[in-house]
């Protein structure tokens, strides 16, 4: 009986090649972009999964409240708290804590600028299952100066040599030992880095650092007892700050608190400082999208499959008329759609291996490297057969259900029902299509709304380059730049503790406010030279900038932003100057106000800021340039580098690439929308070709006798057109009101947005009805050119 | 074999109802060769399927082989089916997707015969059918003549007791239809009985008996001799 089944279903597949080729592959690329999320999202969902201990290990993160209205959410705490807090509570069984860093290392001769190094706790390796392949993970990190690498940096450094024991100099200035090589650190994984190196290092190179309460820029992880109730835990954290903060230090104004996050959240939630994060929304997005993909593709098949009902409707009856019954009908028909969705499934493998290495170039990351890896394949064949019985289920009861005599007389019709079922299935999925073209749209009118909304500084011809912070250029920084400025195409020089796009530490500072009071804040804050405003062309509203001519400048003047004014309770920017400020042990007054600019993606509002003169603590050089022969220019600065600062490697980069890096998750996110939608309306356009032969053929005999009585071409074509083109009309009507609340939604994570105009809609529905035409009308046209001769003799 | 009694069916549409059989009654014995013949709408069609349990009737009682099985559920009436009754169509309607064997060999399928079993029956009666030759075509490869017999085939090849046969030679040329019908009278000689609607004098010649139908009911029977 089977293999009869299998037989018929094989041999029909064969005899309506078009139909089968249709169905295959629309559920073929269905199911392969279906597979291809589905990694995307259980990528996004793994992080730091691989931890045996995940369930035990929490982030502990703190919320700092420095003024009534101001509330900084981080993801780091500071030195102390962890081992304070493995002391006070035993229900903590261990901490670690983990310091990023970037730093130049000198191996065999070689400068490297290695910027992926945490300092760590030798306890990094009982709370995490870093797998160390060589050295002892119990006194690895012990020491000052020992580092621990992983294997690919191991690789890179050192080559086929044992590195254990081996000496690498830091900073030109700090001997090193190699004590433990561990297994690379996945990419799924928020832990990410080449190489750790001992806290207590960080201890010598910069005493008292971990006795600092107040600085935050640590991560730090706790391994809790089993069993741990996490909210009792966390109410006793007000007091455990109490007894560990002096009193000067909580009268300063200063007032935080602490949380516990467990490790499975941590990657999702996008606290401050949290390193790499990923966005729970964009993995829901996804979910839908590839959902709505599968239904799409599910749904043609069975529109296809009941379409063609007609044709097997006299087999149903032969069957009926021998002896089968219905069941055995539905199981045959089932065991169809079932046949389809295995041999969609041998495609959709096919195109994922296929996809696959393009789909992590475009995701950024190796989120898989192949279909049979993480038992993914098991998935996909699960899903297909799922598909088969769910999409072949409708189909297989119509079908099964026919009445023998009634299909053998030949007095059978397509019911009216089965029709408008289709016809609602053809409108849904174009909801869908339109959803997400209207969504394409919206989202790459706002990346490029940001990339090109005029930012408030200089962008262009901006060189900046790292020096690490060195101090042996923070000696000679004036000489340095008047040797580049030398060059005839350098227009500019400056140095700063960071440019925009990159990242700032924030102070906390007090400054006076309206009231006369000394409002304490959390300010973003710059160390700058004179130059830095100058060269970036960044507005001067009020005031004055810093300038050489005002001795008390390099060490007393502070210039805000209006933000910070605003901030301040100033109405006018003017009301500001001469007001005083405390930051980080200075003290002075505020100079000037400078007009906002946007030193952040244009996701963040622009809060407040401020620079003050002290190039003693910046990191880079920025050097404008003429626009003229820029590879000669580099060319020229590098070699004046290599003479003036040869301890360091030559690190480039554009400041206007490296803010528009903060738009890379945006710019995946849109990539990947885009080629969603398209396979969303190609799966959709497959099944309204399907569905248009197919009624263009059950129509033959309608249009030879149309022909006959004089019908024109156009008018065939327009009337075969007419009813699909009615249903795509309903599908925009029923998205766009869709599309413009999900988008709506979307816009309001970005605090500079576009407005959805109406020519966003305007164009789907064009361009949706576009494709939907010529996909009709391709089959119409094919119709009404038949001979009707011909046509009425088919019948 | 069959007995019925009184049997009554309605079409209902909205607005019309129509009847198809008018308390009808008949008898068919084991081994009859009966011809059922009647003007287009007089019935035939419908008692052939309510005979052949495709159609159950609105009133009356069905007896076949002294079982009332006019009210059985589907289930039960193909199981009683598809181990007892035959059937030949006017259209031949013959699977495309099957080669003229596994046309043959479906009925025996279904009623679950060993596959050993089933080629040696299917051979058996693709011979008797003289369209061995043509086993491995499909049916549109065929002659009209051909494809009756393969229908033929298929409907003996589960040696039921009764064949129903709607029209067998409605679409084909004389020559064939002669030799179709050979073929059921020498099956009926073997001990089958036939029940054959038709609207062919020549061909009702070849049964025992003639019934006419009108509107439904009875109008007269001929036996023939």
């Amino acid at each position: 009986m089977i293999k009869n089944y299998i037989k018929i279903a094989f041999r029909n597949l064969w005899r309506h090649k078009s139909f089968s080729l249709i169905n295959i592959i629309g559920l073929a690329v269905g199911m392969a972009a279906f597979m291809l999320i589905v990694m995307y999202v259980s990528f996004e969902l793994s992080y730091d999964n691989f931890h045996e201990k995940r369930d035990q290990i929490y982030r502990l993160n703190v919320d700092i409240k420095s003024s009534p209205t101001e509330t900084m959410k981080l993801a780091v705490g500071s030195a102390p708290m962890g081992p304070a807090l493995k002391a006070d509570f035993p229900e903590i069984l261990e901490s670690t804590r983990m310091f990023g860093d970037g730093m130049l290392v000198k191996i065999n001769n070689q400068l490297f600028q290695e910027n992926s190094v945490f300092y760590a706790d030798p306890s990094i390796f009982k709370v995490f299952s870093l797998q160390m392949i060589k050295g002892d993970p119990n006194n690895a990190l012990k020491d000052p100066y020992s580092m621990v690498m992983t294997e690919s940096a191991a690789k890179k450094y050192f080559g086929s040599d044992n590195p254990i024991g081996k000496t690498i100099l830091v900073e030109n200035k700090y001997p090193s030992t190699v004590t433990g090589i561990i297994k690379d650190i996945p990419t799924n994984s928020q832990l990410k880095c080449d190489m750790l190196y001992s806290v207590s290092t960080l201890e010598k190179m910069n005493p008292g650092r971990l006795e600092q309460w107040g600085n935050f820029g640590n991560f730090t992880y706790l391994l809790l007892a089993k069993g741990t109730n996490v909210a009792q835990l966390q109410a006793k954290f007000p007091a455990f700050l109490k007894r560990h903060i002096s009193e000067k230090d909580r009268k300063n104004g200063e007032d935080y608190a602490l949380f516990i996050e467990p490790l499975k959240d941590a990657y999702m939630d996008t606290r401050e400082w949290a390193g790499e994060t990923g966005s729970m929304s964009n993995v829901r997005i996804f979910s839908v999208i590839a959902l709505f993909i599968l239904i799409i593709a599910a749904i043609n098949f069975i529109n296809l499959t009941t379409a063609r009902a007609v044709e097997r409707a006299k087999e149903v009856g032969i069957r009926k008329v021998i002896g089968a019954i219905r069941h055995q009908l539905t199981t045959q028909f089932l065991g169809e759609s079932i046949i389809i969705c295995l041999i969609s499934f041998v495609f959709a493998v096919g195109l994922v291996a296929l996809l696959l290495p393009m789909f992590n170039q475009l995701a950024g990351k190796e989120i898989c490297s192949s279909i049979f890896s993480h038992g993914y394949i098991f998935i996909l064949l699960l899903i297909s057969l799922l598909i088969g019985v769910a999409a072949g289920t409708y189909p297989a009861l119509t079908l099964s259900g026919f009445k023998p005599i009634v299909v053998l007389k030949g007095r059978f019709s397509t019911s009216t029902k089965g029709t408008l079922l289709r016809k609602g299935l053809v409108v849904f999925q174009f909801t869908i299509s339109i959803v997400l073209i209207v969504g394409t749209l919206i989202v790459y009118n706002q990346l490029s709304y940001m990339r090109n909304q005029p930012l408030g500084f200089e962008k262009d011809q901006m060189l900046t380059l790292n020096f690490g912070g060195d101090e042996t250029v923070h000696k000679s920084f004036e000489e340095i730049k008047s040797e580049f400025k030398s060059i005839p195409t350098v227009l500019s020089a400056t140095v700063s503790s960071g440019v925009p796009g990159v990242g700032n530490p924030n102070a906390h500072s007090k400054i006076e406010n309206k009231e006369g009071t000394m409002q304490p804040t959390n300010i973003n804050m710059y160390d700058v030279d004179y130059d830095f405003i100058s060269t970036y062309g960044i507005k001067i509203v009020a005031g004055r900038a810093f300038s050489p001519s005002f001795a008390t400048d390099s060490t007393k003047a502070i210039v805000i932003n209006e933000a910070a004014a605003k901030s301040l309770g100033y109405t006018s920017p003017n009301q500001a100057i001469g007001k005083k400020f405390s930051q980080w042990g200075r003290e002075g007054q505020i100079v000037g106000v400078m007009k906002d600019f946007h030193y952040r993606s244009l996701q963040t509002n622009i809060d407040p800021l401020n620079f003050r003169v002290n190039p003693s603590n910046t990191w880079g050089f920025t050097l404008k340039i003429s626009a003229q022969n820029i590879p000669a220019t580099i060319a020229a600065i590098q070699n004046k580098w290599k003479v003036l600062i040869p301890q360091r490697p030559f690190d480039y980069s554009f400041v206007d690439d490296a803010f528009n890096k903060q738009y890379a998750t945006e710019d995946r996110f849109g990539k990947l929308f885009m080629y969603f939608s398209v396979l969303a309306i190609f799966i959709s356009c497959l099944g309204l070709l399907g569905l248009a032969s197919y009624s263009t053929l059950q129509r033959t005999r309608e249009i030879g006798i149309r022909k006959v009585m004089g019908a024109s071409i156009f008018g065939i074509v327009n009337m075969l057109s007419k009813e699909f083109l009615l249903l795509v009309i309903i599908a925009a009507v029923i998205a766009f009101p869709l599309a413009w609340l999900g988008m709506h939604k979307w816009l309001q994570d970005f605090a500079y947005r576009i407005d959805i105009g109406w020519w966003v809609f305007a164009v789907a529905g064009l361009l949706s009805l576009m494709i939907a035409i010529s996909t009709v009308s391709f089959q119409a046209i094919k119709a009404a050119l038949m001979n009707p001769v011909k046509s009425l003799r088919s019948e | 074999m069959i007995k019925i009694t009184d049997l009554e069916k309605f079409y209902r549409t909205e607005e019309v109802e129509t009847i198809a059989l008018n308390k009808l009654s008949m008898e068919v014995g084991t081994g009859e060769f009966v011809a059922i013949m009647g003007p287009s709408g007089c019935g035939k069609s419908t008692l052939l399927n309510i005979l052949g349990m495709l159609d159950d009737p609105d009133e009356g009682s069905y007896m076949f082989n002294s079982i009332e099985v006019a009210h059985f559920n589907e289930r039960k009436r193909a199981d009683l089916r598809k181990h007892n009754i035959g059937f030949v169509f006017q259209s031949f309607n013959l699977i495309d997707e099957l080669t003229v064997f596994e046309n043959v060999e479906l009925p025996l399928i279904y009623t679950g015969v060993p596959s050993a079993e089933r080629v040696k029956r299917v051979e058996e009666v693709l011979d008797k059918m003289q369209i061995m030759h043509r086993r491995n075509h499909y049916p549109q490869q065929l002659s009209g003549g051909q494809q009756q017999r393969v229908a033929i085939a298929r409907a003996v090849v589960n040696k039921p007791k009764l064949i129903l046969a709607d029209e067998p030679t409605g679409n084909l040329d004389s020559s064939n239809g002669n030799d179709v019908m050979e073929l059921l009278t020498d099956l009926n000689e073997q001990g089958t009985t036939i029940i054959m609607v038709t609207h062919s004098e020549h061909d009702a010649r070849y049964s025992h008996r003639i019934i006419r139908l009108l509107d439904g009911q009875t109008v007269m029977e001929n036996i023939m001799i």
